[in-house]
């Protein structure tokens, strides 16, 4: 990067780029801005060993990335009682078959037509930030960020079956979620 | 035969696992015997199936505050 770019021209350039991708994976606003500017002020330090091997939009999400790895590790270990997932679910009767309540219904659309709506994308996201913050993690490291289950459980230190329950637990209840307030809407 | 007979709760944890590449040969077995007989789960499987090819691709866009840009900025240029 040249030594006489300016802080500001930088910041308008990629700041609503990285706030949108972190307030995508996190729930708070707040929170988001806090982390886009760790993740500027670390890049802005050592911009000039950055070497343009890789595009400078790649090199800030590379350093955005681990930014929100390090606040879900973090938070990770400093809230214990999130490892402890409650798997006696109300999906599911004693013998294990769904209830009528939460069975899934018929939603009546083309399961391979992608859908483009911004109404959809609103509703995934609020049902996604309604999960409980440990499913919303791994659901978001695992089919937003494409992390591997193993590299998941290492940062959130969580057992393998641990992941599998939340995995569970979080597709259960975005289904749900999303038949409610996208389809019966 | 009991042993290859699994509850819709078992299915749905199954599929996951399937679907990240994580099941073993026998919960393969027992997840397509179920699938075969059970429309809810079959249903279940479609519908998550969907959620996540959604997922990746998210289309709402917001935008970070002018103050915020101008806390930040100011934030850089101090830092040295
Ligand atoms: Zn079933």
């Amino acid at each position: 990067m040249s030594p006489s770019v300016q802080a500001t021209d930088w910041v308008n350039k990629y700041g609503d780029i990285l706030y949108n991708y972190t307030l995508k994976r996190v729930s708070d606003k707040g929170l988001a801005e806090d982390l886009v500017q760790d993740t500027f002020l670390s890049a802005w330090k050592s911009r000039d060993t950055y070497k343009s091997e890789a595009s400078e939009k790649t090199w800030l999400f590379a350093i955005c990335k681990n930014k929100i790895i390090d606040h879900y590790r973090k938070k990770s270990t400093s809230n214990v009682q999130y490892a402890e997932v409650d798997t006696s679910s109300n999906f599911f009767d004693e013998a294990e078959h769904w209830t009528r309540e939460d069975q899934p219904n018929e939603w009546g659309i083309n399961y391979h037509q992608p859908v483009e709506t911004k109404e959809f994308y609103g509703i995934l996201d609020f049902c996604k930030k309604k999960l409980q913050e440990m499913q919303q993690s791994v659901f978001v490291m695992k089919y937003m960020d494409d992390l591997s289950a193993e590299e998941i459980c290492k940062v959130l230190n969580i057992s393998s079956s641990n992941y599998w329950v939340l995995i569970h637990r979080a597709k259960l209840q975005l289904r749900k979620c999303l038949e409610l307030n996208w389809i019966n809407s | 035969m009991s042993l290859l007979n699994i509850s819709c709760k078992k299915a749905t944890y199954l599929i996951s696992k399937k679907e990240q590449g994580k099941i073993s040969l026998f919960d393969r077995l027992t997840l397509w015997l179920h699938l075969g007989i059970c429309s809810l789960c079959k249903r279940f499987e479609k519908q998550t199936g969907f959620i996540i090819k959604q997922a990746k691709h998210t289309h709402t866009e917001e935008k970070l505050s002018e103050e915020a840009k101008e806390r930040i900025s100011k934030v850089l240029d101090s830092s040295y």
